[in-house]
């Protein structure tokens, strides 16, 4: 059990610019955190300095308060679970799993206890004397995961671990994962760029965008609330849509005027607000929160905007619209039923719901109306959603 | 026709190998045939087979002349030679494919120069050392020379392998917990088997048969190697074929027999299933 935490961390690579900038997090005891970003933005670099395979060019990372930045990664306790598996292809799984608790000097019959308690949890009790190339994908991901839990480490890292898997095995693992961090909580680093795996997985995700942190913050809170438009889009599939529209204050509310139709913003008129009356934003709608005219929103929470049908796409449980609203060249895509009637051309309404739009600064393209949440205390960090 | 032009392209390939299976593997097996004949029947009839082997020749090579001593001196020098040369160059090439250092490139192209210099340009020089040095005339010195004009090569096919190791594996074994040379014994080493044990083989083909070296820095017979050995039977007595035939014979062997040991070993990929 351990805290992590990162102050300030850089790094730059010989002869380049820097993967990671001024980086700070902080990881509670017992929390999974969630580095999500793009390929490159230097999410992999953060992980790598916690594990100690690279050194951190500035800024201090400690675990339990105590600075680890000069220390060797084989004195750090922490085990990693890599994206290739890294299996050692000479050693059956046994010695995989052994591999590590033999160099901490644990009596044979511990480590024979250890790993055969592990290899029968992660269902490779038959495969102990098989070599890697002799196992499926899966089997040498459960080898790489229990790899790591046999060491009962004070931290994992997890650098994009379930990526070669195909998609059922991929979300059977995924909750396989999450069972044994609630089971056991250990604090947990866990780099993805797959959304799906931040949203379900994460006590907290931290999203990533070239080498800096963009926001962190609970699944949901940085869903609903992102703080500006790259995690308005990396967060949502399909991604949230920006809209250029012009924002006007009028007595009777705050409305934001989208190719020809004006939206009437819900609640007060914030005071951020009064800097961009008459100027152009960013609106940003997810697309759940567009519907075919029919819906069941009070009356006045919803516009409607006029489009044409350009894509639909039915995934069986729901349909995704691809919209070309009138006036406007940005392409719109709704979240829909399984059971819409649209066809490719056809006219139609799409309503939104007011209530849901997201204003972005066109020039910084940072939120306009978003305020930070109050710093989560440690024992709110794991509390349910 | 596709069929017909696969077939042709199949009896072509065959072809080719025929020839240079016949080209390679002819001059050994005259060499077999008449390692089991005696001189005169030889003289007779160069191309013939062995009706009634002459086993003992191989006895007599063994026992009646130097052959054993030549052989045993090859042995001790060709052994240890390549045993410190694939030590020194495994580590070598490990640090070289590894570990990023300033000057790293310079080291490497320094070793690798050494595969540019002809053994001829640095016979001299090397004879003056060994005269200086007290190990002309001894294995030793021979030991020496042999591990430094095979060390370019070694650490140059080592390296392109070791390279080829992914990263992660290394990795992997820091967070295990383990230290670069363990790293290096128990990793890089296991993995790069196949590479290890075709560079070593090559050094022991290249080394067994190495002449001109031996020639200048060994003049005492005890201390001949087996190259030597043969060329001194040609000239200290009357050309004897059949004996000169044994003695390559038993000059080949262990090649062959270590080749039949390794060839498995070299061609099987062991880093399958290492990652993804």
């Amino acid at each position: 059990m351990a805290c992590l935490n990162l102050e300030n961390v850089t790094k730059i690579y010989e002869h380049g610019r820097p993967a990671v900038k001024n980086v700070s997090l902080s990881v509670a005891d017992g929390e999974l955190l969630v580095l999500l970003g793009p390929s490159g933005c230097g999410k992999s670099s953060v992980l790598r300095m916690i594990a100690g395979l690279e050194t951190v060019t500035s800024g201090t990372i400690s675990i339990d308060g105590r600075p680890v930045n000069n220390t060797p990664a084989k004195d750090r306790d922490i085990a990693m679970v890599f994206q290739s598996y890294a299996l050692y292809p000479h050693m059956s799984v046994y010695d995989n799993l052994a591999f590590g608790l033999r160099r901490r000097g644990l009596p044979k019959s511990e480590i024979d206890e250890r790993v055969t308690k592990a290899a029968s949890q992660l269902g490779l009790a038959g495969s102990l004397t098989r070599k890697p190339y002799a196992l499926s994908g899966g089997e040498r991901q459960r080898v790489a995961l229990g790899r790591a839990i046999v060491r009962e480490p004070k931290i994992y890292l997890f650098d994009e671990p379930l990526s070669n898997l195909d998609a059922a095995l991929r979300s059977s693992t995924r909750n396989e994962l999450l069972r044994q961090h609630e089971a056991l909580p250990t604090t947990t680093v866990y780099v993805t760029h797959d959304q799906v795996e931040a949203m379900t997985m994460g006590d907290r995700i931290c999203i990533m965008h070239q080498g800096e942190v963009v926001q962190v913050g609970r699944p949901f809170e940085v869903y609903r609330n992102p703080v500006n438009t790259f995690a308005a889009r990396f967060l949502g599939d399909p991604p949230m849509n920006l809209l250029r529209g012009t924002l006007e204050l009028e007595s009777d509310g705050t409305f934001v005027r989208l190719s020809g139709v004006s939206l009437r913003l819900a609640g007060h008129v914030a005071q951020q607000l009064v800097a961009y009356a008459g100027k152009d934003v960013i609106a940003g709608i997810r697309p759940e929160d567009l519907y075919e005219a029919s819906t069941s929103l009070p009356e006045g929470r919803t516009a409607g905007l006029p489009a044409r049908v350009v894509v639909v796409e039915r995934l069986g449980a729901e349909s995704i619209l691809t919209l070309s609203v009138d006036g406007s060249s940005d392409p719109l895509i709704a979240r829909v039923g399984r059971d819409t009637a649209c066809k490719s051309h056809d006219r139609m309404m799409v309503m939104l719901d007011c209530a849901a739009v997201h204003l972005f600064d066109p020039a910084t393209k940072e939120a306009i109306l978003w305020e930070e949440k109050p710093r989560l205390e440690e024992a709110d960090v794991r509390a349910p959603l | 026709m596709p069929l017909h032009a696969a077939s042709l392209k199949k009896a072509l390939l065959l072809f080719f190998v025929a020839i240079y299976t016949m080209l390679t593997g002819g001059p050994f097996l005259w060499v077999a045939a008449m390692s089991l004949r005696t001189t005169p029947q030889i003289l007779r009839n160069p191309y013939g087979l062995p009706r009634h082997p002459h086993w003992e020749n191989f006895v007599g090579a063994w026992t009646q002349s130097s052959y054993s001593t030549y052989f045993w001196n090859s042995a001790i020098v060709v052994v240890t030679a390549v045993l410190v040369v694939m030590v020194i160059g495994a580590m070598a090439a490990n640090g070289l494919a590894r570990y990023r250092f300033r000057g790293n490139n310079a080291v490497r192209l320094t070793i690798l120069a050494g595969l540019l210099a002809p053994p001829q340009m640095l016979i001299l020089s090397i004879f003056q050392i060994m005269i200086g040095s007290g190990l002309y005339n001894s294995l030793t010195g021979v030991i020496i020379v042999y591990v430094a004009i095979q060390l370019p090569l070694t650490v140059y096919l080592l390296e392109a392998f070791f390279a080829r190791i992914p990263q992660d594996l290394f990795d992997a074994a820091r967070m295990d917990g383990y230290g670069n040379f363990t790293i290096f014994w128990r990793i890089t080493l296991p993995i790069g088997l196949p590479a290890v044990f075709a560079t070593a083989t090559l050094n022991f083909v290249m080394l067994w048969n190495e002449f001109l070296y031996a020639i200048v820095l060994l003049t005492n017979n005890s201390k001949r190697t087996l190259p030597l050995g043969i060329l001194h039977f040609m000239g200290s007595r009357e050309l004897n074929l059949g004996m000169i035939a044994t003695g390559l014979m038993i000059a080949i062997l262990p090649i062959i027999i270590l080749y039949g040991c390794c060839s498995e070993t070299m061609i099987k990929g062991m880093t399958a299933g290492a990652v993804k």
